[in-house]
């Protein structure tokens, strides 16, 4: 869908949300201004409990504001019914979550293809164009793999692909490093930082200061309302980006290229 | 948007496969309620069927008068009226009897005396035996073969009988009892016919007549003070084009007989296999009610199955609602899982249902169980109703579900 550059993709508009009743009622979100345009990649900071993962699941249209408006691509969504919501979510937004969440009972393959079957592709075009997305993350060999019989890394990997393989104009991704160890989510870094390249638009919370780094924006969140709203300055962004590159192109590839052989092995046995 | 129903198909299946035992446990529970109630559809429908055979076996043209006014509004009553109906008192009489004799387009008439009471056979205890008194032209309107003697006529003795094969060895030991005597109400009567064996204690005459003694209605007459007491008088019109007018002119006549009152019936065609067939589906209804008890019970773990189901994979929900579900796609992913087990559990109870069915028909019963299209429709159609009943709520429950609230949920 074609979009103004001056546009932005997500306009929120003195957003509240509070949870609870009474007196044990407490605001999540206290009026929060926020634009985002198209193909920022935006790490939200803070510490825990201030709001960011409400913010993000507001945004990803998993749960409601209690007050003030948010337009998605100009549009308001508040008054969308749940079936209205359900339809973007599969069509303009990719989630990736801290835990994962890959259903435990599907493939790696039917996992990624699931965005796809909400869309209501066919069978075999969901089986192609999942495979397709495996193969870019280096996955194919993984295809026919439970989740339980994937590394960590691994895993979000499969997790992002899912994530991207309806082509969504947003990916939200909720601390996507936090269960990782540091090469692991460097590799994920990697991977996130490429989509954004490619002109995604990625909102990522995180916990991890390193991580913004990759981010072309950084918002720092305290008690509900934003704090701090940097722009990274872009020169070093970019430098400290493709030096990271550099350095994590030889050794993740090795990494994961020994790690491939250890599980077929396994698997063989 | 697409409902995805063969998606949630093949996910229902591998989800019932995976939990193997539970769903195989929760199946048999539909199965079992819908074979008992296979067993008694398939059952009463094979009886009712047996009574309409006979009928047509009998070539059309025959009508029944019955005294007393069958009820036909509360099923459940028919049990009992069809049971108490022999008993009740009687208001046919030998008059009624000689005018339907002469209406035109009549060829047989012969009306039924039913008697109880001890029979006596030499020195053997006295057994309680049903008695038919009637007049010669009774095999003419049902149908009687001989297998040896002659049935009573117009000009045997008053104190001859015949008897039925099963009363022949019951009361003397063999079926060649031409000539024997047996005593009842203080009368001797002799054997002088034996009836070939029918093996249809199912008609319309609600008598077993391979267990019956016939003897003349005069002789049944002298244990009733010299009245005759006509439950039933049988009918045979010249052909079935003749019989409505020949309906006509009974209730015509039998109406100014009787001052007016209707207190009698007339039944032909399908309708003469109502009273043992009615009687039949009132006990089908009956049995049928506490066999979808265990139904109900079925459907109930269906629904505590399927309660689990959704709880275990809350966050399976959660994932699905953030990938893009929408709350219709999550309802019929959990209702196709419940639809599934109770319709494999209609289809298996049908098949034990009609195995069952037979087994307890050769062993016990003298018919076979019915199979037609409606007891087909009805076993699937429960079934779905099951699954969808005890479906639809683990299913909008499961929809229900917040997804945050599910994503959160410790795996």
């Amino acid at each position: 869908m074609p979009k103004s550059a001056s546009q932005p993709v997500i306009a929120l508009k003195s957003l509240v949300k509070r949870y609870g009743m009474g007196d044990a009622e407490q605001t999540v979100l206290n009026k929060i201004d926020l634009k985002i345009n198209k193909g920022e990649f935006i790490a939200i900071m803070g510490p825990s409990g201030c709001g960011k993962t409400t913010l993000l699941n507001v945004i990803g249209l998993l749960d409601h504001a209690d007050d003030g408006d948010y337009k998605l691509d100009g549009r308001s969504v508040d008054t969308l019914s749940s079936w209205r919501r359900a339809r973007i979510r599969s069509e303009q937004i990719g989630f990736v979550f801290q835990s994962f969440n890959l259903i435990p009972r599907l493939s790696v393959i039917d996992n990624v293809a699931l965005p796809l079957t909400y869309k209501g592709f066919s069978k075999t075009k969901r089986s192609i164009k999942a495979s397709e997305m495996l193969s870019t993350f280096h996955l194919s060999n993984r295809e026919y793999y439970m989740p339980w019989q994937l590394s960590g890394g691994q895993t979000q990997r499969v997790a992002i692909a899912r994530a991207l393989v309806n082509n969504p104009s947003i990916i939200l991704a909720d601390e996507p490093t936090g269960n990782l160890d540091s090469r692991s989510s460097h590799v994920i870094m990697e991977e996130l930082s490429d989509i954004h390249q490619r002109g995604n638009t990625i909102i990522m919370v995180t916990h991890n200061p390193n991580l913004t780094s990759y981010a072309s924006r950084v918002i720092t969140m305290l008690d509900g309302q934003i704090a701090s709203d940097t722009q990274a300055p872009r020169s070093k962004r970019s430098k400290s980006a493709l030096k990271r590159r550099l350095d994590s192109q030889r050794k993740p590839t090795k990494s994961t290229n020994r790690k491939t052989k250890k599980t077929t092995k396994k698997g063989s046995k | 948007m697409r409902l995805l129903l063969l998606y949630h198909l093949g996910c229902a299946v591998e989800s019932l496969r995976a939990n193997r035992s539970r769903t195989i446990l929760t199946v048999l529970g539909i199965t079992i309620g819908i074979a008992s109630i296979i067993v008694i559809l398939a059952l009463s429908a094979g009886a009712s069927r047996i009574v309409k055979e006979q009928v047509s076996d009998l070539g059309g043209g025959v009508a029944v008068v019955r005294a007393g006014v069958t009820e036909t509004e509360p099923q459940i009553n028919n049990i009992t009226a069809a049971l108490s109906g022999t008993k009740t008192a009687s208001n046919l009489s030998e008059y009624d009897l000689e005018d339907i004799k002469s209406i035109e387009g009549v060829t047989a008439v012969a009306p039924l005396m039913l008697i109880g009471g001890d029979v006596t056979a030499g020195e053997n205890t006295p057994k309680v035996v049903q008695i038919v008194a009637t007049n010669p032209a009774l095999p003419d309107v049902i149908d009687l073969t001989m297998d040896e003697g002659q049935f009573i006529d117009s000009v045997t003795n008053e104190q001859t009988a015949v008897v039925g094969a099963q009363l022949a060895i019951d009361l003397f030991g063999t079926e060649q009892a031409a000539g024997r005597t047996f005593t009842t109400h203080g009368q001797k009567f002799t054997v002088i016919g034996i009836l070939k064996r029918q093996n249809k204690p199912i008609n319309y005459n609600n008598v077993d007549f391979d267990y019956a003694a016939i003897i003349s209605i005069n002789s049944g007459k002298r244990f009733n003070q010299d009245i005759a007491s006509i439950q039933q008088i049988n009918i045979r019109a010249i052909n079935n084009e003749k019989l409505p007018e020949v309906i006509n002119q009974i209730d015509k006549e039998l109406t100014e007989n009787h001052f007016g009152e209707k207190d009698f019936t007339i039944l032909a065609g399908d309708d003469l296999a109502r009273p043992a067939n009615e009687m039949f589906y009132a006990v089908g209804a009956v049995l049928s009610i506490v066999a979808g008890i265990s139904l109900l019970v079925g459907g109930i773990g269906v629904m505590n199955i399927m309660l689990v189901g959704v709880a275990e994979r809350t966050r399976e929900i959660g994932i699905r609602k953030a990938l893009g579900a929408s709350n219709t796609h999550i309802v019929w992913q959990f209702l196709l899982e419940s639809l599934v087990m109770s319709i494999v559990g209609g289809l298996l109870g049908y098949v034990f249902g009609y195995l069952f069915a037979f087994g307890i028909a050769r062993t016990f019963l003298t018919f076979n169980p019915e199979f037609n299209w409606e007891i087909a429709g009805a076993a699937f159609g429960i079934a779905l109703i099951v699954g969808l009943l005890f479906g639809l709520y683990p299913a909008i429950r499961a929809a229900r579900k917040d997804p945050i609230a599910s994503l959160r949920q410790y795996h």
